[in-house]
């Protein structure tokens, strides 16, 4: 239970530096999504069920704290969660290279599926100016702050398994 | 051999999996149609992460302060020059729009015309948290319930408008933006030969641009028309800047046209806001002549500057 109340306090630092500290420097509005990174990063250290229970809470945390459309972000999440977690077996924990590259990845899908699920909620959208305009600038935000946040989620991760 | 560890339970997983999926996609398609809500559970939400929020947004704005002291330092010289100028141009639009005033006030008692002129209640708050604008355009600020905020009140700015409160909660309010595509606000041509009315919506392609929708394709609506609030669906009292036109374009239709604008409000840097919580007719201020600044004195009948040093370069 413990261990369950440092991950969420972790997360909502990160979440609270996401919606506060980081709009200051966004570029038109865009901004690094910390609890994408986040989810990947558990999904790749602890396994898919982890990796899918920790894009539920993140991305639940994110869809009622903003206001955004509801349930989105905790769809889009879980799936990913679930994904990259699939890997945790193939990849040495101690390794940062392929956790920071599949963040660029996870962003690249994160915003297909809400580009998908936009689409059903019958919003429509020019695709190739809204990749140039919102994921690009994105993804350079993703890169930038992949590797402090899986370093900092590892760090967490090996102190609270050598606790236990 | 497949490297991946099966899980004996996995069929029981995958069909809890599955549920979960299915239930989220039920709830975004419900949520988004306005029949689910979780009032309770994002209020909870809020009231635990809006105190952290409030003070990490009070340590960036302060940073923001102290650069922005700093480059304004470095600028003031030249600052000083170009004020100096603008001054000396604006006290002499003063003087013509005092005399627009007085003609005005002479016409409207001789029209025996009613004063529409609308004094507002409002809370001053500060923007505490925003999300990346991808999707949608949200802002949270650091005024709820206890300082009488409440659902559906107008957000603005001293240049105009900004959104309108979806949810208070007790410490906290979420804003949605006019840029959010969800947004519609009833609005109007300012220029009195056209007064075409339109609704502004959020553009998903481009959500620093919202669109003025459905405008008659032969409505006298031109580049560099004001738009501004019409009052109709009450949300939004009437005359509240909303933004400049900037380009026009078809609608796919064919019958109607969209103009795109730029919003009045620069949301870019959104420290600073005020919610409206009521609205209502005043009468109207005694002309006063502004206080002048010592050293950039003018004469208040003519307009003329009395200090050499004051006409700028």
């Amino acid at each position: 239970m413990k261990k369950i109340g440092k991950w969420a306090a972790f997360a909502a630092v990160l979440f609270v530096l996401q919606t506060s500290l980081l709009p200051l420097m966004a570029y038109h509005g865009v901004t690094a999504d910390l609890l994408l990174l986040l989810t990947v990063s558990v999904a790749f250290l602890r396994g898919n069920k982890q990796g899918a229970f920790m894009g539920f809470g993140t991305g639940l945390m994110q869809d009622l704290a903003t206001g955004t459309f509801f349930g989105v972000n905790t769809l889009s999440r879980t799936l990913l969660g679930l994904l990259f977690g699939q890997f945790s077996d193939r990849v040495f924990k101690e390794q940062f290279f392929l956790p920071v590259l599949a963040s660029i990845a996870a962003t690249i899908l994160n915003y297909f599926i809400l580009a998908l699920l936009m689409v059903l909620l019958g919003y429509r959208f020019n695709l190739e100016s809204h990749v140039q305009q919102m994921l690009v600038p994105m993804l350079l935000y993703q890169l930038a702050f992949a590797y402090p946040v899986h370093y900092l989620t590892y760090r967490l991760d090996k102190r609270l398994e050598e606790k236990k | 051999m497949s490297r991946v560890r099966r899980d004996k339970k996995s069929p029981k997983r995958f069909w809890a999996l599955l549920f979960v999926l299915v239930s989220l996609f039920c709830l975004i398609l419900f949520a988004a149609r306005g029949r689910f809500q979780a009032p309770i559970a994002s209020q909870t939400v809020s009231l635990i992460l809006s105190p952290f929020q409030q003070a990490v947004s009070w340590v960036g704005s302060e940073l923001n302060y102290v650069t922005s002291n700093i480059w304004e330092i470095v600028t003031v010289h030249e600052q000083n020059k170009m004020l100096r100028n603008e001054v000396n141009q604006l006290r002499q639009q003063n003087l013509q729009a005092s005399d627009f005033a007085a003609e005005n006030a002479r016409l409207r008692e001789l029209l025996g015309y009613k004063q529409a002129a609308t004094q507002f209640d409002l809370v001053a708050a500060r923007v505490i948290g925003r999300e990346s604008a991808t999707w949608s355009s949200m802002v949270v600020i650091n005024k709820g319930l206890g300082d009488g905020v409440n659902k559906d009140m107008a957000v603005v700015t001293e240049k105009g408008l900004v959104g309108r409160v979806v949810e208070a909660g007790p410490n906290s309010s979420k804003v949605q933006l006019i840029l959010d595509p969800r947004s519609s606000v009833g609005t109007l041509v300012q220029r009195a030969e056209s007064r075409v009315t339109g609704i502004v919506v959020g553009d998903i392609d481009n959500p620093t641009m919202p669109d003025m929708e459905n405008i008659p394709k032969t409505a006298d609506v031109q580049e560099g028309d004001l738009i501004i609030t019409s009052g109709y669906g009450g949300v939004f009292p009437k005359g509240l800047p909303v933004g400049i036109v900037t380009t026009l374009k078809n609608d796919d239709g064919g019958l109607l046209k969209i103009a795109v604008l730029e919003p009045a409000v620069d949301f870019q840097k959104l420290e600073d806001v005020a919610v409206i919580t009521a609205s209502r007719e005043a009468p109207p201020e005694p002309l006063k002549p502004p206080v002048q600044t010592p050293g950039t004195e003018t004469d208040p009948v003519t307009g003329e500057p009395k200090h050499a040093e004051g006409q700028g370069n």
